[in-house]
């Protein structure tokens, strides 16, 4: 599903973040990435969707070349991708439903299969007394939790969370835990999981990559 | 090599620039032609929302501000027309001066104080909180879904504004008129009538797609160009004011040139 060869990634002070990095994760995989704030962990999710561009090298998702090339716009209308933000990623103005609706209206569902795909999520995280609220009023776990609903109500082949349960309390870490060990189980789905540390998703079924931990000087010839 | 290299910097950024607009405008044309059926009311309200903000909220600031400069206009030319006995010359000044000249220039300057400040302040935000990205991944085009509502939102609005403008300007010039030296509609207007050409509706129309495209997509550029902290808004807003200044000022001065010379 996911193939990186040759990838460098730099932070936006220059940092190098990582270099020669070749990941193949297939259909179906569960890939851990581990590292230390500021390791580039987000970076390097960002990338495999295809929003943000690497320093250099290859990716290619469910077949499609992002980089070189057009990242994100490769995907649209071919493979399916939910990624789940560690902070932002909510439209501000628009409320939580809306935010949830949006791709699957521009999906071209229709308004009935997007309000049931919309209600189930709000649901299934607890969002639903907050679902007309827009992110700037809701509390960081309901942005958090309504980032994840995003990509439940997507239900997309590939799913990207960046650090899904920090900061979040222990009821709606359980929540939001139940929702991935859900998709774990589903076959058809590949998990890409960025955290410090494997946490809950340590050993099998899960591959781990550790971000180095020591950045190195970016030197620009 | 050194000095070389500085002076070569500037024009290789100003080519950049260049390419990146062409770069933006294409792939927006390119993403419209794109959308599906029922992409459209999505898209459709987001056109809506940018022409209520751009063309409805600023219509009264660009009617008041044609009337007042119609009138001082009038005031200023009439006095000297006058006492050279050449009334019938004030269609000429009011068409010369304001139909084809200030009438767009001015909205678009009003629309770039406005609007292109306000597209680009709200990208570059956006694109901090991971909002672009998260219409991307997610398969909404920010092409079809921020770049082509705005740019047609302001295209619509900056007609609307200019048609606006003018009848505005033709009013406060007319309203001076009748009430100082007693001109009549009816020659007030025929005097305008004569002087207009179906050319100056040719220019009004050119300018009004060029000066849309310059106002959105050097917003664009400069709001969807921010990438690390929200220090970077206030600097992208100044230049995207300056830059569209300095384009719609060059657009005008080569469509008169085209049109006029």
């Amino acid at each position: 599903m996911i193939e990186l060869r040759d990838l460098a990634l730099a932070a936006l002070d220059g940092r190098l973040l990582l270099k020669d990095l070749a990941l193949a994760v297939p259909r179906g995989g569960r890939q851990l990435i581990t590292g230390s704030s500021g390791s580039g962990k987000s970076r390097l999710l960002k990338v495999i969707a295809g929003t943000e561009q690497p320093l250099r090298g290859r990716v290619a998702v469910g077949g499609r070349l992002l980089w070189p090339g057009d990242g994100a716009l490769t995907l649209t209308g071919r493979v399916e991708v939910g990624l789940a933000f560690a902070r932002g990623g909510l439209l501000s103005n628009l409320s939580l439903r809306e935010n949830i609706a949006l791709p699957l209206r521009f999906r071209g569902l229709s308004a009935a299969e997007v309000a049931a795909r919309v209600g189930a999520a709000l649901d299934r995280l607890g969002l639903l007394s907050v679902a007309g609220l827009r992110p700037h009023a809701l509390s960081a776990s309901a942005r958090r939790h309504g980032n994840l609903a995003r990509v439940l109500a997507l239900a997309p082949e590939l799913i990207l969370l960046d650090d899904p349960l920090e900061g979040l309390d222990s009821a709606d870490r359980a929540t939001a835990l139940q929702v991935i060990r859900d998709w774990e189980l589903d076959p058809g789905k590949t998990l890409v999981i960025a955290q410090e540390e494997p946490g809950p998703f340590a050993g099998a079924p899960w591959c781990c990559f550790a971000m180095p931990s020591l950045p190195v000087l970016l030197e620009v010839p | 090599m050194n000095f070389l290299a500085r002076l070569g910097a500037p024009v290789r950024g100003f080519l950049e620039f260049l390419g990146d607009q062409v770069h933006l405008v294409l792939r927006t044309l390119r993403f419209a032609l794109l959308l599906r059926l029922g992409q459209l009311p999505i898209v459709g309200a987001q056109i809506r929302l940018q022409i209520r903000f751009t063309g409805l909220q600023a219509l009264a600031l660009v009617s008041g501000t044609a009337l007042l400069l119609g009138a001082v206009t009038l005031i200023q030319a009439f006095s000297q027309l006058s006492g050279l006995g050449a009334e019938q010359y004030i269609g000429v000044l009011m068409v010369l001066i304001i139909l084809r000249e200030l009438g767009p220039l001015l909205t678009a300057v009003l629309v770039i104080g406005r609007s292109s400040t306000a597209i680009a302040a709200e990208l570059g935000a956006m694109q901090l909180n991971g909002e672009v990205d998260a219409l991307a991944a997610h398969g909404v085009n920010p092409y079809q879904y921020l770049l082509l509502p705005r740019w047609v939102g302001v295209l619509v609005s900056v007609f609307a504004l200019v048609v606006f403008f003018d009848a505005a300007a033709l009013a406060g010039g007319f309203l001076v008129a009748k009430l100082k030296y007693g001109v009549t509609f009816g020659f007030f207007m025929d005097s305008v009538r004569q002087t207009l050409s179906n050319r100056d509706f040719v220019a009004t129309l050119l300018k009004v797609v060029l000066f849309s495209g310059a106002i959105t997509f050097h917003a664009c550029h400069f709001g969807l160009g921010i990438r690390r902290s929200q220090t970077e808004i206030p600097q992208a807003v100044t230049r995207t004011v300056v830059t569209a200044l300095v384009a719609i000022f060059l657009l005008d001065g080569l469509i008169a040139a085209l049109f006029y010379f």
